[in-house]
């Protein structure tokens, strides 16, 4: 760490640390924050498809700082007795000491295992892949998909860059075609021929942060996310609304949630774009 | 990109057919199974800094085995005063592999025997090279995730720790640099990948200070006769000393891109 001679930088930085909340006020009153960004604004977002290649579908994601990958294992499994033609789709969120000091390392904390389970709530919601599509042989053989979701450098809002993240993933993957062959009861796997997986709607996720009991706004760093006072998880799917999450935190007004859900369609549009341009380039 | 195995899908026990029928490790051009000369290490990319959160952080791929550290520190020791070094750092070390990091998904990413052992590993090594009288009573954290894996496991992650610590500014004694050999049909080979592991043949990892050629590490499995040893491990040093020249530049462009980049900030 350098320290700079300026005194206006000096003064600068023992603000910043000393009275965040003040601040964020100085910069709030003007509608923009410290970092240059308007309140609906979402930071610059870099999407890398298909970066390991060990894995049958893997997306690497960039919200500004906050890195998060996502890698896809398919394997087999039978399927559940009640459900004979049902497939798997096992989400995993993992924040380890890697990505910020906030983490310990050991089992899976609070936050890793909410965000796993808000991941599994979206695939459930959205129906984004049926699961009757992962059937090769009903009773007998299923594909598990296996979804690990790994954050490499926690910068807040990992609720979004994790489903961005997974979603990619999902379009990208790519798996062997099988055949079961019933003499034997053993599947056959292809060693070259793939098939994509059937991607039916493509869930979106966008987080607002609630600061000082009235104001809203989109894509909270780590700093902003903790002097919020609550914050609002919109998942959109496609033209629906799939998944709706403010666990507690200031109350909002109806005329506030409307604003954010208009800018979650919104930003489910840009993302979706994004997406699609990244998969055309590769397939070129 | 050349596919290097292929795993045939079966559950509930998985087989994996390490090398097609009739290749062979060593052709008799000299050419291997990925199209290098035995001598010839895999092509080494990596950069410093991709991290906003961690004090140090670098990305290396080398050949298709893709890792990244990060490293935190020094700071207080976490756990209370009761685990901290009254006359040095305690360096505290974390090697993980992402699940889908492998062919077979991973199903314990740390915690298991193997991964145990590779963090004590790599804990031994950089106790080594730090220099740790520095800064007593503190801790620092590594930590090492292996994104890809494709053979030479431990010598990138050791590579990426180097420049994880030097763009956290911690002082060592020297770049730590690991490179791996084997021996087949009388030749040794330089740098070896998965298939060539998991062929059977004897396997060397070494992990040396380069400019003063000491080792730091060393790792023998497999069976190798005394008469070649001196070969191999020459082989291997010389690979240190070559992982070493490309880590050097990588640190010199990134510092003169940050101190361009300072320049103009404080113009």
């Amino acid at each position: 760490m350098y320290s700079s001679s300026k005194p206006a930088e000096t003064a600068k930085i023992s603000v910043r640390a000393a009275r965040p909340l003040e601040y964020y006020r100085k910069f709030l009153e003007k509608d923009v924050r410290p970092d240059g960004r308007e309140l609906g604004e979402f930071r610059p977002t870099i999407l890398n498809i298909g970066c390991i290649s060990t894995a049958e579908g893997s997306a690497l994601v960039k919200l500004g700082n906050t890195t998060v990958m996502c890698g896809i294992k398919a394997e087999f499994a039978t399927p559940k007795t009640e459900e004979p033609s049902n497939g798997y789709l096992v989400p995993n969120v993992e924040l380890s000491p890697l990505c910020s000091p906030m983490f310990r390392p050991g089992p899976p904390g609070e936050q890793a295992q909410v965000l796993s389970h808000f991941v599994n709530e979206v695939l459930n919601q959205s129906c984004c892949v049926r699961k009757e599509d992962l059937c090769i042989k009903t009773g007998k053989l299923v594909w598990v998909l296996y979804c690990d979701i790994l954050c490499l450098d926690y910068d807040g809002n990992a609720p979004d860059a994790c489903i961005l993240s997974l979603l990619a993933a999902l379009k990208s993957t790519m798996l062997p075609a099988v055949k079961y062959n019933e003499e034997t009861e053993k599947p056959e796997t292809d060693s070259v021929k793939t098939e994509p997986l059937h991607i039916l709607s493509n869930p979106v996720s966008s987080t607002f942060a609630i600061f000082d009991d009235h104001l809203l706004f989109v894509d909270p760093t780590v700093q902003e996310e903790s002097l919020a006072t609550g914050t609002v998880t919109i998942v959109t799917n496609d033209n629906d609304l799939c998944l709706v999450q403010k666990p507690g935190g200031s109350p909002v007004t109806a005329d506030q949630m409307n604003t954010c859900f208009e800018r979650a369609f919104s930003r489910s549009k840009e993302v979706l774009r994004l997406i699609d341009e990244i998969l055309h380039s590769i397939e070129r | 990109m050349f596919s290097c195995y292929i795993v045939t899908f079966c559950s509930p026990r998985i087989r994996k057919t390490s090398s097609m029928a009739g290749m062979e490790l060593l052709s008799d051009q000299g050419f291997r199974i990925d199209g290098r000369k035995p001598k010839e290490l895999r092509r080494i990319q990596c950069r410093l800094g991709v991290f906003n959160q961690a004090d140090g952080s670098a990305y290396i791929e080398q050949g298709n085995t893709k890792v990244l550290a990060a490293v935190y520190g020094p700071h207080e020791t976490a756990g209370g005063r009761g685990k901290a070094l009254h006359d040095r750092v305690l360096v505290n070390c974390q090697y993980s592999m992402a699940t889908f990091s492998t062919g077979e998904r991973k199903r314990r990413p740390r915690g298991d025997r193997k991964s145990k052992e590779m963090t004590m590993h790599l804990q031994q090594t950089f106790n080594a090279a730090i220099m740790t009288s520095l800064y007593p009573r503190s801790q620092i954290d590594i930590y090492v995730e292996v994104l890809q894996s494709d053979g030479g496991n431990y010598c990138a992650s050791v590579n990426a720790a180097t420049l994880a610590l030097i763009d956290a500014g911690i002082p060592m004694k020297d770049y730590v640099c690991a490179c791996s050999a084997s021996f087949v049909k009388d030749c040794p080979m330089v740098d070896i990948n998965f298939l060539e592991e998991s062929s059977g043949g004897p396997e060397l990892i070494v992990a040396t200070l380069p400019k003063s050629s000491q080792i730091v590490f060393l790792e023998m499995n497999s069976r190798l006769h005394e008469d070649n040893l001196s070969k191999v491990l020459d082989v291997a040093v010389k690979g240190t000393k070559d992982v070493y020249q490309v880590l050097d530049n990588a640190v010199r462009d990134h510092i003169s891109e940050v101190s361009a980049f300072h320049k103009l900030d404080q113009s």
